[in-house]
Formats: structure tokens, sequence, C-alpha cells
């Protein structure tokens, strides 16, 4: 990790933050123009200078951040729990951050200026938060990545792609329009995920809710239906594919209107299903104890469920 | 018809309804669900499909209501609306809805003649439970005609219209229904006796 | 007569009178043998008894509750007290007035993923419905209602659904073609709604703009795809539930649009 040169957020100044000094405590702060760092850029013309700006805000418990761009790529990862660090790399000048604090609450936002586009509008971000504060990322572009969390999450991106890698108790909450969902370890919260036609990849995602809602994008999950929790994956034309253990517990239910299924495990079959009983089209019943409740539910697509 | 407790006549909720009111439709829907629900459950013996099957009943009266001009009983209409919403989901899964033999063959006899002229005769009135379990117990050609006939007391000549039979076959299979029901409550009835 | 005569003749006659008199010929049979009197009498009494099943089973509360949700949803409720029918639409917005262009998208999205939250399926409405219920404004439902309407469509909705749900057919092997044909057919002309949400986007850049109104074709290829399987199969509830699952769908495209249009 790069040293961090804080940077002061007070309008008055233009000197340049010294090397090693931190300014904490910062105020309200709307539209600054932030002394900064400007680093080497890629480009000689002066059009497409790339700048890098730093900023830190201290906060106490129960942080809330939230970061919005048009363009661009926003990481968040675990840094210090009194702290907020984002480095934001801007390609041009056609675009500006805003910061605004109040409280715990940090709201960070790229603001295109006239004549901004796709790639002179982009600003990058690197954010390190508390691991329990509560997070919100938005971009048209992404790709959006949350890791090594605890806090509730929320992550929306038209086109962004999406990647939450382990992450635990704490709500998880993505939508997106065409961008592809990978969840990777992550355990024990509600995760409730919406694409039109974006895929989404489950991997070892488990806990008291895991809900997915795709159109047409597919759905694959890979983990053991655990911790006696609600798993309910839907899609319209995205074929739905499933492989957990053999000593899986769970309550399946499956039920394609226009499609196939297919089913690796045994299942004991159960009183009440409220699916009708076309063998092609579902299969339901239960393995183990059936502790966690899965219904795989589409109208055209496939539906697998296969045994690792 | 009045239902004091609502303080809305029958006819009133229908009006009201067709203008929209949400609760001309709740109206009409307590005034007719036990009958409603009652009719899919004995016919399909599964609460769970029954309340679906209730509900779309419903729903499908609730968008044609406006279409409704009085001229037969509303819980004609709905009645019969009940049936055909059950009867299609039966077809829908393939289920036989009425059996296609249209004479009684002595197939019932031997059963019959197990218990012989000796046993009880099924005096005095009937479990209402028993009763629903030897309904469900029915296979499902003979139980639609059975409900439709005995339960909810459709002619043979409307049932035959609506499940696509001939008035013999209609008649027949009320019959071997009946005489299965009778051995099956004879059976139960014996079972009860010995455990006491 | 025989035993086994009377066995033969009794489906025809055993409900014939009222008074449950059987012809003469019977009759003397009966009376006079143990085995076909208690035949008879059991028949009739199984017969008696099985008119007080009828109305004897009460439904769980939530069967209403669905019902109402999907009345709600087809837009056949219609409260006098509420807004009309259809949202007040306001002109094309200007691009100067970027931030605020889309604000008609909001109640029309939100009504939408309100109607679309009654799920209908066997657990109780959950609880996120229940609060997402009386925040929508007092359009809502009315406004759902002019969201759900099927596109190409421009007849109320309950006229509508009467006619469509009129014509019942249980084809399973015919339906999948047939949904193929649907796909395949020629995009109809955009519904005032989503003229809107087209020259809304019109805003955004080439690429972009042409990103979302491919989404709103296959959102709206969906929703034409379902509802013709849901007309032909009324019965089917889970295709219902796809149904509202794809018009939430929508509901989430325009909700995309919208964020990204502020």
């Amino acid at each position: 990790m790069a040293s961090l040169h804080g940077a002061s957020l007070q309008l008055a100044s233009r000197r340049p933050a010294k090397l090693g000094q931190t300014n904490l405590g910062q105020t309200n702060v709307r539209k600054a123009t932030v002394v900064t760092l400007v680093l080497a850029t890629c480009l000689a013309s002066a059009a497409f200078a790339e700048t890098k700006k730093e900023y830190s805000f201290a906060v106490g418990p129960n942080a809330n951040i939230s970061v919005d761009t048009q363009y661009g790529a926003i990481s968040v990862r675990p840094g210090s729990a009194s702290q907020v660090m984002v480095t934001a790399t801007l390609k041009s000048d056609r675009v500006e951050v805003d910061l605004q604090q109040m409280g715990n609450r940090i709201q960070i936002a790229s603001h295109l200026l006239p004549g901004a586009d796709e790639q002179t509008g982009q600003v990058d971000y690197e954010v390190l938060i508390p691991p329990d504060a509560t997070v919100s990322l938005h971009s048209s572009t992404g790709p959006l990545s949350a890791e090594h969390l605890q806090g509730d999450l929320t992550l929306e991106g038209p086109d962004a792609m999406v990647n939450v890698r382990n992450v635990e108790n704490g709500h998880v909450h993505v939508q997106t329009m065409r961008g592809p969902i990978t969840l990777t370890d992550v355990r024990n919260g509600h995760v409730e995920i919406a694409s039109i036609s974006g895929d989404v990849h489950l991997k070892s995602v488990s806990g008291p809710l895991v809900q997915v809602n795709s159109g047409s994008g597919k759905i694959f999950y890979d983990g053991d239906f655990g911790s006696g929790g609600d798993y309910k994956f839907t899609t319209h034309t995205g074929d739905i594919e499933a492989v957990a253990p053999a000593d899986v517990s769970a309550d399946f239910s499956a039920h394609s209107v226009l499609g196939r299924v297919h089913n690796d495990f045994p299942l004991q079959p159960k009183q009440h299903s409220r699916f009708s009983f076309d063998a092609g089209r579902s299969f339901f019943g239960t393995v183990g104890k059936a502790a966690s409740e899965v219904v795989l539910r589409s109208f055209s697509g496939r539906i697998r469920l296969k045994q690792r | 018809m009045t239902d004091p407790k609502q303080g809305i006549s029958e006819a009133d909720a229908i009006e009201q309804a067709k203008q929209g009111h949400e609760a001309a439709f709740e109206v009409l829907y307590h005034l007719h669900k036990r009958r409603v629900y009652s009719l899919c459950l004995r016919m399909v013996s599964n609460p769970a499909q029954a309340e679906d099957l209730a509900q779309e009943a419903f729903l499908q009266l609730f968008r044609k209501i406006g279409t409704f001009r009085g001229e037969s009983a509303f819980s004609t209409w709905l009645h019969r609306m009940t049936v055909n919403v059950v009867l299609m989901q039966l077809r829908k899964k393939g289920l036989p809805v009425v059996s296609l033999e249209e004479t009684l063959e002595g197939e019932d006899e031997a059963p019959r003649k197990e218990f012989g002229t000796k046993d009880l005769k099924l005096t005095g009135s009937i479990d209402r439970l028993q009763l629903q379990r030897a309904i469900d117990r029915l296979p499902p050609g003979y139980r639609t005609v059975f409900v439709l006939h005995d339960v909810e007391g459709f002619e043979h000549n409307e049932i035959a219209q609506m499940v696509g039979c001939s008035v013999g076959n209609s008649k027949s299979q009320l019959h071997k229904a009946r005489l299965k029901l009778r051995d099956y409550l004879k059976f139960m009835r014996a079972e009860k006796a010995k455990t006491g | 007569m025989t035993c086994s005569d009377v066995e033969r003749v009794l489906p025809e006659f055993l409900d014939g009178a009222p008074d449950g008199a059987l012809p003469d010929e019977v009759e003397a049979h009966v009376k006079s043998c143990p085995a076909c009197s208690d035949l008879v009498s059991d028949l009739k009494l199984i017969a008696s008894q099985a008119r007080q099943l009828a109305a004897s089973e009460e439904p769980a509360p939530r069967v209403w509750v669905r019902i109402a949700a999907e009345l709600s949803a087809e837009g056949l409720i219609r409260d006098p007290e509420s807004a009309p029918a259809r949202p007040v639409f306001v002109p094309v917005p200007t691009s100067s007035d970027r931030r605020w262009s889309a604000w008609w998208l909001a109640p029309v999205a939100v009504a939408v993923l309100a109607a679309g939250s009654y799920v209908i399926s066997h657990k109780p409405v959950p609880q996120v419905a229940k609060q997402q219920a009386p925040a929508t404004p007092v359009t809502a439902p009315a406004a759902a209602a002019a969201a759900v309407t099927p596109a190409p469509v421009p007849a109320p909705a309950p006229q509508l659904l009467a006619q469509k749900s009129a014509k019942p057919e249980s084809a399973r092997s015919g339906s999948a073609k047939s949904a193929g044909a649907v796909r395949s057919e020629v995009e109809p002309a955009p519904s005032a709604e989503d003229q809107q949400f087209l020259s809304a986007v019109s805003t955004l850049t080439p690429s972009m703009r042409t990103t979302y109104e491919l989404q709103l074709q296959a959102v709206n290829a969906d929703i034409r795809e379902t509802q013709a399987y849901v007309d032909r199969n009324p019965g089917d509830m889970d295709a219902r539930q796809h149904l509202m699952d794809a018009y939430q769908q929508k509901a989430l495209l325009y909700q995309i649009a919208l964020d990204r249009i502020q």
C-alpha cells in the first residue's frame, strides 16, 4: 500500500501537504477544490492529466459511507476502525469529486462537468473503511468490489461488474442491469441480488436469506445451502445451476414452467407442494434434515441441481 | 341475499364491485369463500392446492364481474366457474376427470362380499371426518362425480356437460363412487371397533 | 328380480324420485332382501351425509390477501377516494433539466415494485411487502394498474383481462412453440410509459441509450411471452408469479435508469 499523504480539506491554502503529515478531524466541505498531489501522467497533453486525490475522514462507530460515480471503478476494503481513507483517480479535469461529511456519514460523488464523457468523466475510487461500516456503492460502468467486511453493503450499477468476497454478518444488496455479479465466501447475512441480464455466481454463500432474481442472466451456486437459511433463486429465461455436497440438509422445490430440470439428489417426497406434478419440469423433496429451504424457479430456463 | 354483518346486500355488492370498490369484492368473497374452497378441497384433497384453486376461481369471477347481468343466481355462476377452474387443473395435470367406462361391471361385488351380510350396516350418521377421508381415498375419476353430485348438488346432465361425459356415465360413476365409499367406511368402522 | 338385477338398475333409480321411492319391482325385492336393503339404505345415507360437507371448510385468511393483491395489481380495484386511474404525465423534459427529467418514473417504478412485491406464494405476505405498501403514494395501486397494463393494448385493464381469460387453452405442448412464436413477433409500438422512458434515456451516451433500449425490448418481450402463456393456462399459479416477476424486472429497469438520469 502506498503511503498516504493526507490532504488538507480546508479551502484556504494552496500549499501542498507535507509528506507524512495527515490532517484529522475534518469539517464539512462542499465542492472542495482540494489541494492535490499531481502524479506523473501517461500523456504529455495537459487536457488528459490524470490526477490522484486523497482524502481522510475521522469517524466513530456505525459509520456510513457512500460512493457514487457515473463512470469508474470503486473498491472498498477494511482499514482502521476510526478512519475512512479515499483515493480518487480522476481521468481528466472534466470531472470533480464532491465530498460531504455529516458526523459518521460520508458521501463521496463524482460530479461531471460540461463536455465530460465516459472516458474523461471517469473517476476510480479506492476506499478503506472500518470493517463494520455500512457501505453503498454506485457506478454505471464499474467494476465494484468489496472485500473482507462485516457491515451492510449495497452495490449498484447498470453495467458494473460486481465482486464481493469474504463478507460476514451484514446485509449484501446488489443490483445491476447487465453487470455480472460474483459473491465468494459470504456468510451469515441477508443477501439480495437483482439483475436483469447479468449472470450471478455464488460460491460458498450461505446465510439466513439468499435471494437472487435475474431476468435473462444465469444463476450459478456452488455451496452447501447452509445455516438453515431461505434460498430463493428465480430467473425468467436464465438457467439455474446449483452444486451442493451430498450431505446437504435442505428442502428443495424446483420448477420451470417451460424449461427442463435435472436433479442428482435422492429426494424424500414432501406432503404439500404448490407446484404441479410435471416430472420433467419440477422436482421437490428433502435431503437430510431439511434445515434450509431452497426454491429454484424459472419461467423458461433450465434448472440443474448437481452433487459435488 | 343480505348479510347483516356487512350491512350490504349481495346485489349491491355486485354493483359496487363492478365499480371497482375493494370492500364490495371482499363482501362477495366472504359470502362465498366456504363453498368455493370446500368444493376445491373435496376435489383435490390437498389444502395448498385448494387454496390456489379457490383464489383463481375468485379472481376469474372478479375479472368477469362486469359481464354479470343477473340472469342467473350469482352463486350458481361462481359455483360453475369454480368447477371449471378445478377441472381445468385436473386436466392439465393429466389426471382422469372421469373414468370412461360406460356400464356398471360386476367388479365391485367381490369386496362387498368380503364383508358379507352380517356386517354392520352404516346406521345412524356417518362421522364427517371419516367421510372426508373416504372421499380423499377415492380415485380422482370417481371423486369428481361424487363431489359434484352428492356434495355440491349438481344434476347429472350438468355434470355431464361440465366434465364432458354422458349422463349414463355420470350415473354409473356416481354409483361406483358410493359403493367404494361404503366399503371404505365399513372398513374404517371395523378398524375403529377393533382398536376400541 | 334378483340382487344383481337390482344392482344393475340402481344407478338409474336411486336418485330418481325426490322422496327416494324406487320402482315397484325394485322396492319389492329390496323389502324382502336384507343385503339389498342394507345396500340401498347405506347408499342413501352416504348421499345425504355428503351434502353436509358442502361449504364446510374455511380457507385461510391469506387467500383473501392474495386475491386482493392480485386485484389491485390488475387494476380492478379503483377506490373513488384515490387519484384517477392513469398518472398524469409531464411533457417530455428538455435536456437542460437533467436532474429532474425523470421524476415521473419514480411513482411508476415504485408502484410496479409495490405491486410486484405482493408475492403470490404459500408463505404469508412477507414483512418487506407490508412495509412497502403504506409507503407508496396513494396513486400507487392506480399507477400500478397503468404500469402493468400490457403495453400494446390500449383497452382498460379489466375488460382486457376478461377477454383474454375467456379463451382458456390447456395444450402444454403447443404453448412452448407458441411462446417462441410470440418472442419473434414484430415489436409492438411502445406504451406511453415506455416512450417517456426512451426519451429520458435518450439524454445518455449513444451506447448507453442503445443498451437501455435493448434491455427494455427484452423485458417487454419477457412480459408478452409470459402473459401469452398465462392466457392459455390461467390456472397455472407459478406462471402467474413469473408474470409478476417479469413486471418487477421492468420496474427494476426503470429504477436503474432513473438512478442514472438523476
